[in-house]
Formats: structure tokens, sequence, C-alpha cells
């Protein structure tokens, strides 16, 4: 096999990533013909949650606009219940801008089963069940700027399915769009709290992973890393146990630093715990999740190759960085667990979030650059 | 991957890939833990916080580590441990007689509960999935164990008809290794892919068992090579069980007590599994079959263990001192300077004895009282650091002399009173607060690291590890490796720092804890630093009496409550060995909760690692904490 063969059939190889004004412009031409939209974007305290609909409502066009607002409760202690105000400022805002312009419901995921268990990953995926749940729709648009992993993975996982598996005779299949709103310096300030006591695979990526059958099998981990996640590494470390540590680094990057300052921050761990062999990074592109859907894909594709004469490999991957990069990861999972990779996305949840002191700073909102991902549709299809 | 620059950064075994390298660091002393008598004959269930060596443990009983074992039994690092598992009957001359199976419980089967399925038909999903595993992971060791190719040698493995068995279905017995291998793979395969399926259910096609009847097909008389078993002995070893549901693991623990299985079974769970309920009450499951349960952590502190731990610990860490492939070292001790013996030191506290003897004699005046203790100090042969010590011990008796003599006649107390009152106790404080006025280091030494463990294995790695790390440093720098007491106690208060800013991250309902041990801790200094040490060396942890506690036990139910969130916060800090509790400890009449702070956390609060000092608190009293943090009485304290 050649080396540009996992480039040749990659689904994502081409693809329609816009940012800023590019995005609004998008939108417009986009909306120029009558277009019915659902909207999926998180209830939350996030002062993001806003952006993406705004930008979208802005640009007009014809036709029916649903809004869903997916509400999650993190359990009674959630640090998170501290900013309930700002939950209701985010939803208030959200009121007055579809006041007169959409419709707006609210879909609630239970993040906890009546035991105690995190089951909020299984719920996402089943706020749709069939294709006849979307099907009304021209364009589905998932804000993921007020939404955590374990939701907006499963969720946009379940849509792809849903789009990908339905017989072309039952109509057009909507386009699917991801958006996301990046600042920074606003998820610098938003910090995990109460991180879970161990890591799992996040639904629907990781069951075959656990194999016992397979459990002689290699693993290989690709974490993309991001700042202050020490504490996840380590427990998400401690689930895959795994034979080889390929992290990804962020660069280029805005900061030239950044992957610099990532290796200071975790060198204790990853070169004298985990025992990291410094060949091993990758490197994509801190804006654009697309460039880390491909470098993720082309290690996967040799480690495989070069783990062929043990049985293959495992390949886990966690999302450790911002939520832009985390959509390359879904991506990447999404497409090998269709080529029936052993794949896994392993995770770990915190109980809630804690805002630092630069929020309310008032300029956050501003400071936000909204990116828009079309990852389903016509613009893939011949 | 490379070999480790500092050892010591291998906390869990999981992380220590090598088998060789494994038993080079496993100390033997860990078996310790384990009983005597019906060690093959129950259920055990191994239980502790993280890092309290669990893992560990059964990773040694495992086909791979005993056969390395075996091979490098003539080694000196690895001859006590082979002693010790041949008088447990797990290894001979002839090489492994135990077939170790570990099965990690953290994988799926948790997720079975969220399927839509009523109970009965989860519960024949969950048999059904532990029975291919533990056949799966039995098969692979015992393919280790005779030396053959995974999985083409399992075809050489027979199983025999299970007498008076229960059938499993889509199994026929007798078989070969390898339709039982098929089986036990296509029953595993349907589950996963069912977990893992974004589409329609189909789970009522799923293969499911009514019983765990894996541990009988697996026994030394069924599962066979060439007519023999595979061992004399089978252990099955379920790791991580806290990460079954509550039910499952009900289930499960009641499957293996009534498993008719000649297989041996140990279960390991960390605290999670017990409700705030269990937490509060330690877990007692009184009057069950798998009530024998060990305890690590508890294991080490109680029952005058204290120094047998300490041991294990620097046994431990030179084990991995050895290891190190960046500076050649024997001892981790020699890395730890043990004592204020040096010129700085002594100077400081020579030119602080004028000081404290000032002080003394200021706090006696004109009483005749106190004359003879005065000249016996004042005529006191030593070093400065003991006329210091002795000095400050002084002061301290004087005190509580002075709060108690207040209506009693001004006779002279003599030296053999002196010498009565002056206990260990009394001079441990009069330490701890020269060291906080004169800004001496406290927390250095092997003996003083190993009680800041709090009698957690991998607790100690982390604080050993960061000063093993300055060692190596300063190895490879050519400078001396015994490191100062001044930076053992900076090292370890930055380690400490660490610990406390990262509780909100680790533990569950983390922000509660923390409000909780800041209080437990800030009111623990305010009652040691009294001027008359009055729970002298001093206080490091609080009492709740037991029938407060039963109140508390109640409250589960309420959420919302104080007591409620009280209840939670001590149950969460349990669970991660952040308060170590002794239940039912009599004293004063009563039956009392004693819950200490975890040693680390004494260095935050400047308090003594001694046990012992501990408070009376109320329900009411450690509510009112928990919201509003400690306020002092109106006392003078030395702080």
């Amino acid at each position: 096999m050649s080396v540009a063969e996992p480039l040749a059939t990659a689904r994502w190889r081409n693809y329609v990533m816009e940012s800023g004004d590019g995005l609004e412009s998008f939108w417009r031409t986009h909306f120029r013909q009558e277009r019915h939209v659902l909207f999926i974007l998180g209830k939350g305290f996030d002062p993001r949650a806003c952006l993406g609909l705004r930008s979208l409502l802005e640009a007009g066009g014809a036709g029916r606009r649903d809004i869903m607002a997916v509400e999650f409760d993190e359990g009674p202690s959630s640090p998170s219940k501290a900013y309930r105000p700002l939950v209701e400022e985010n939803w208030t805002a959200l009121q007055a801008l579809v006041e007169g312009r959409a419709t707006l419901s609210v879909r609630v995921v239970r993040i906890w089963s009546d035991d105690g268990r995190r089951i909020g990953a299984r719920s996402a995926a089943a706020l749709f069940s069939t294709f006849g749940d979307v099907s009304g729709y021209t364009d589905i648009v998932v804000d993921i700027s007020a939404l955590p992993r374990g939701i907006y993975f499963p969720l946009i996982a379940k849509i792809l399915h849903l789009l990908d598996t339905t017989p072309e005779n039952t109509g057009r299949r909507p386009n699917l769009h991801v958006v996301v709103a990046e600042n920074p310096l606003l998820d610098r300030c938003i910090q995990d709290d109460g991180i879970d006591e161990t890591a799992a695979y996040l639904h629907p990526f990781g069951a075959s992973l656990e194999m016992e059958a397979t459990a002689d099998h290699p693993k290989v981990w690709i974490p993309v890393l991001g700042e202050r996640q020490g504490t996840q590494l380590v427990r998400i470390y401690d689930l895959v146990m795994p034979d080889e540590i390929a992290p990804v680094l962020p660069s280029p990057s805005v900061n030239p630093r950044r992957s610099d300052d990532l290796l200071l921050e975790y060198r204790e761990l990853l070169f004298d715990r985990l025992r990291v062999e410094p060949s091993n990074f990758i490197y994509a592109c801190e804006r654009n999740p697309f460039e880390v859907y491909r470098q993720i894909g082309r290690a996967v594709f040799h480690y495989r190759e070069a783990l062929q004469p043990l049985g293959g490999c495992k390949v886990v991957l966690s999302a450790l960085s911002t939520k832009l990069l985390s959509v390359g990861t879904l991506l990447v999972a999404y497409e090998l667990k269709q080529k029936r990779v052993e794949i896994g996305v392993a995770h770990v949840e915190c109980q809630g979030y804690t805002i630092g002191a630069a929020r309310g700073g008032g300029g956050s909102q501003a400071d936000s650059e909204l990116f828009g991902l079309w990852i389903a549709g016509e613009c893939y299809e011949p | 991957m490379r070999e480790p620059r500092n050892p010591f950064r291998l906390r869990a075994s999981e992380h220590i890939e090598s088998d060789a390298t494994f038993l080079r660091l496993f100390e033997p002393a860990m078996l310790d833990v384990l009983p005597n008598e019906e060690l093959w004959e129950r259920v055990y269930i191994l239980r502790s916080a993280p890092g309290g060596g669990k893992t560990s443990l059964m990773r040694l009983f495992t086909p791979q580590v005993l056969m390395t074992l075996h091979a490098y039994r003539g080694r000196e690092e690895c001859r006590e441990l082979y002693s010790r598992l041949q008088d447990l009957g797990v290894i001979g001359e002839a090489g492994p007689r135990l077939l170790g199976v570990m099965l990690s419980c953290s994988r799926n089967y948790a997720t079975l509960a969220d399927l839509a399925l009523d109970e009965a038909r989860k519960e024949r999903l969950l048999y059904g999935l532990l029975n291919a595993r533990v056949v799966l992971a039995a098969l692979r060791g015992a393919v280790a164990l005779k030396r053959l190719e995974y999985p083409a040698g399992v075809e050489r493995l027979t199983v025999e008809a299970i007498p008076q068995g229960e059938g499993l279905p889509g199994l026929g017995l007798p078989c070969k290794g390898n339709v039982l291998y098929e089986w036990a793979k296509k029953v595993e395969a349907d589950v996963c892919d069912a977990l893992d399926s974004f589409g329609p259910s189909h789970y009522h096609a799923l293969p499911g068992h009514d019983v765990l009847a894996s541990l009988r097909l697996i026994a030394p008389d069924i599962l066979t090579l060439d007519g023999n078993p595979i061992a004399e002995r089978v252990l099955v070893m379920f790791d991580d069980v806290h990460k079954l549901t509550a039910g499952q693991r009900e289930k499960l623990l009641a499957a293996l007590i009534e498993s008719r299985a000649s297989v041996s079974t140990w279960v390991a769970e960390r605290f999670e599994a017990l409700s705030t309920d269990q937490m509060l009450s330690s877990g007692a499951t009184a009057g069950r079959d798998y009530d024998r349960v060990i305890p690590l952590e508890q294991f080490w502190r109680e029952g005058g263990k204290k120094q047998r731990f300490e041991r294990l610990l620097i046994n431990i860490a030179d084990r991995r001192a050895r290891a190190a492939t960046a500076v050649e070292m024997d001892s981790f001790a020699s890395c730890l300077q043990a004592s204020l013996e040096g010129a700085p030191w002594q100077d400081r506290m020579a030119s602080a004895v004028k000081d404290v003897s000032d002080r003394v004699r200021s706090l006696v005046g004109n009483s005749p009282r106190y004359q003879e203790w005065l000249s016996a100090r004042e005529t006191m042969k030593g070093t400065a650091s003991e006329i210091l010590l002795g000095w400050r011990t002084l002061e301290i008796l004087i005190e509580r002399d002075k709060r108690k003599a207040q209506a009693s006649f001004d006779f002279a107390l003599s030296t053999e009173e002196l010498e009565h009152r002056e206990g260990s106790d009394v001079q441990a404080a009069a330490e701890l607060f020269l060291a906080r006025e004169l800004r001496l280091p406290y927390y250095f030494g092997p003996s003083r690291l190993a009680g800041l463990a709090s009698s957690n294995i991998e607790q100690f790695l982390r604080l050993a590890g960061d000063q093993f790390e300055e060692a190596v440093s300063a190895a490879l720098l050519r400078k001396p490796t015994d490191l100062p007491p001044d930076r053992q106690e900076a090292i370890i208060r930055r380690a400490v720092d660490q610990l406390w800013e990262e509780i909100p991250q680790r533990v569950a309902n983390g922000g509660e804890v923390r409000k909780l041990l800041q209080a437990v801790g800030e009111f623990a200094k305010w009652a040691t630093y009294q001027p008359n040490a009055p729970y002298s060396p001093g206080v490091t942890g609080i009492a709740v009496s037991m029938t407060d506690r039963d109140r508390l036990r109640q409250q589960r139910s309420a959420p919302g409550t104080p007591a409620f969130h009280l209840a939670r916060a001590i149950a969460c800090a349990i669970q991660h060995n952040l308060l170590e509790p002794f239940l039912d400890y009599r004293v004063k009449g009563d039956r009392w909760m004693v819950l200490y702070l975890n040693r680390a956390l004494c260095v935050r609060f400047a308090l003594p690692l001694h046990y012992g000092g501990f408070r009376e608190q109320t329900v009411a009293e450690l509510c009112q904490w928990l919201e509003h943090g400690f306020r002092p009485r109106k006392e003078p304290t030395l702080i």
C-alpha cells in the first residue's frame, strides 16, 4: 500500500470550512435559496452559546428555522449550578433572538442514570432515532460552542450515521454543518471541575476496544493535547494502557511557542512517566480540524501497517484540546469505525465547570471567532 | 519505550510494562496483607483508595509474572519474593503451580445496565459477557503457562464435561480448547457490537447466560492439557469491581459465593464501590461469606504496623532507586539528610537558646515553684538542638502547670517531677513549635517522608519521586545527592500544594471536600498551637460520636440539607484517603468515629504527623464549618 492511500480514500480529503467574515458570506450565499434549517445548540452558561445562531439568522433567507436547545443537567453538586443566572441570561438572549424568526424547543439529555452513572452520551445519541427525525430539513446545524464533548460527539456521530445509512430513494439527505465559536482566552477561563475518577470510552466508540479476545493487540493512543489537562491525561492513560503513544501538538499555531509550552507543561508526565518517544509526536494546525483529521488518519494507517504482523492494532483517540480541533478527532473516529478499524474515543467527564477571573470582562463574545464546517451533504455529492 | 530515568514516576503497576521491572520493583512485604489461613478457600475483597496496591498484588499472580519470577528465582532481588510465593504454594522448582486469571471489570459491563431491557435479561447478558471473558482470559493464561502460541495453542487444550453442571447455550461439552475459544469470542463480539451500535436495538437476540458457569469450566480438573491440569490451582481475580453498577456488583459477589467451582476468587475494588452510607459504616457487610475484606490502608494503619509499613515503603523506594538508569544509587535513604546536625541549623539553634531561655525566665518571674526546673536546664549539657529543645519543652510544661496550679500553693517542683512530666509527646510538640518559630525544616528525612504516605503507596511514590528527581538532577550536575532538610521540605510543600489544588478537579464534590478539609486543618492548627500544647504533640483529626455518625447516615436520603452535604463530603474524602477513618474508637465513655487528616495535608497546616490527637465535634458544628469555615474561639495561641 502506498503512503498516499489513506488520503486518497479519506472521506474529508476535500472539505468546506469557513470562519469569521467568510462564514457570514457563506451563510448568505447558502441561504439564497429556500432552506429548512434545524439548528441545535446547548442551553448552557457559555457566553458563546448564541453567536452561531445569530450569525445564521442574520444571513436571512427563506424557509423554516427550527431551533433545538439541548438542556443537560450535570447533577446536583455540579459547580456549574453557580452559573444559573448566566444560563438564564443566555436563554433570555436566545428567546429574544428567535422571536418571530424561528421556533424554539428544548430537548433534555439525561446525564445521570437513576443509580448515578453517566449516560449522557447514549442519551445524546438517542435524541434522533430514525432518518424521519431529520428528513424534513435541508440543513442541520450543530453549534457545539456550549455543548460538552460527551454530548456533541455521539450526537454528531448519530446524525452522520442516519444520513449515511439512509437509502438514496428516501429523499434528499440534509446537509450537516458544525459551528463552533473559538475563543482561547475564554477557554482558558473555563475550567473542568470535579473530574471523574475514571475515564471511559465515549459511545459509540469503544466497546470493541475492550474485548478480551483481542486484548493482546497493541494499543496506540493518540491524544490531541491542550492546556491544563494533566489529570485527564493520566486518567485516560489508566483506562487505555497503551503500548504506543503519539500525542498531537498544535503546530502551526497563533502562538508559535504553544507546542513548546505544552511540552513543558506535560514534561514529567509524557517523558518520565509515560515515556513517550520524542519521534512519536504528530503536528497539526491549531485552526484546522481537517488537518487533525488528516494527520491522525495518516498516523493510524501507518501504525496499522507496521503492526499488521502482530494482528493489527487498536487505536484510541482523545480530544483534550479546543472544540474546533476535537471535531477533527470525531471525524477520523467516525470514518475509521465505518471502516471496521478497532477505534475508540477515550474521554473523561467532569461534574461541571468553573469560570475563572477573566470572565465577566464583557469582551468575551467579541473575542470569539466563529468557524463553520460543512461535513455532509450536497458539497460532497458527485 | 525507554528505560525510566526516575522509576518513582512509574506509580501504578499497570504503568510498568516489563514483568522483569515489575518484579524488581515489587516489595515482598506487600504479601503481608494476605491472610495466613484459608487464602484459597474463600472469596477475598481487596479494598483501598486509588494507589493502595491492589492491582500490583494481583498482577503478581498472573502467569507471565510468575514465569518471569521462576526464571529469575536465583537473582538476589527476586529471592525473597520467590520464597514467599513458594510458601504460599504458588510457585515451585518446576514452575508456577497456579493459573492466575486477572480480569478488569471496568470494561463495558456497566453499560449493559443502560440497555432498554428488563432486569432478568440484563443479568443474563452480564453473566454472558463475564463467562466469555473469564474463559478467554483463562485460555490465554493457560497457553502462556504451557509456553504455547496464543491463540493457536488453545487447540491442544481440552475441556471436560462438568459433572452435574449447567450447560452453556451454544457450547457442547466435552470439547477442544479452540471450540471453547471460538464460542467465547463470538459471545463477547456479539455483545460488544450491540453496545457500540448506532442502529435500532436487536438486544433480544444477544447471548445471555443464567449463571457464572465459566468458573467451573476453567477449574483444574476440567480445563486440561494432555489429560493433566494446567496448574494445581486456579485463581480468578476480578479487578476494578467498583466500576460495575451497584446491582451488578452485588450479583457478581453473590455468584462468587454461590459458585461451586473449585477455583479461588479475589475481588479488588476502590472505596467508590461503597455508598455514602457504607463509607460511613466502613463498608461493613457482616455475616456474609465474602466478608473477608482486606482494607489495605487500614491494614497498615492499625495494629501497630506503622513501623512495618515504613520499612515496606523504604524498601519499595530502595528498589526504585536501584532501578534508576541515570544514577547509581543503592539506597533511597542516602538521598535524604535525616537530621539538623549541620552547621547552619546548629548555629541558628544556638543563637535561639538565649531568646527561649529568657522567655522561660520571664514566664517564671520570681516564683520559687520552678527554680529547680530552671537550674536543671541551666546546667544541661548537650548539643545546641538538645539544649534548645529542653528549654522549649520546659516552657510548655510551665505554661501547663500555671494553668492548672493557679489555685494551688507555690511549692517548688522537683527535677524528678520535671522528668516525669517531660514525655516524648511534649518534646515532639516543642520540636514542632521550634520549627515554626525559628523557620527550621520539620518535614524531612526518610521516616517523616514515609509518615506522609498516609498508608498509601502511590502517595508515597509521588512524594518520594519528587525528592528522587532532585537527587538525580544533582547527580547529573555532579553535586551532592543527599538533599538537605530545607530542600526536602520545600519539595514536599510544593507537592502538597499541588495535591491541594487538584482536589476540586480530582475528587467528586471536590469543592465541598476541600472546604471541609480546610476547616478541619485550620481547627487542628488552632488546637495544636496553644501555648501549653494541650494535645501534644498536636491535633490532626476530629471525632464524631457514633450516634452522630448514625444520624449522618440517615441524612443520605435528604438531599440539600447541611447534614447531607457533610455526609457526602466526609464520604468522598474517605474514598480518596483525604480523611483516614477509625471507627468505634472508645474514649470518654463513648464510641467515636475518628477522622484524621491525610498526613500530607498536615504539612499544609503545619501539623505533626502523629496519630492520636483529635478533638470531638458535633455534626451541627461540622455543618457550620462546611458552610462558613472554622472560626476559632478567642483563646491565646502561638499562631
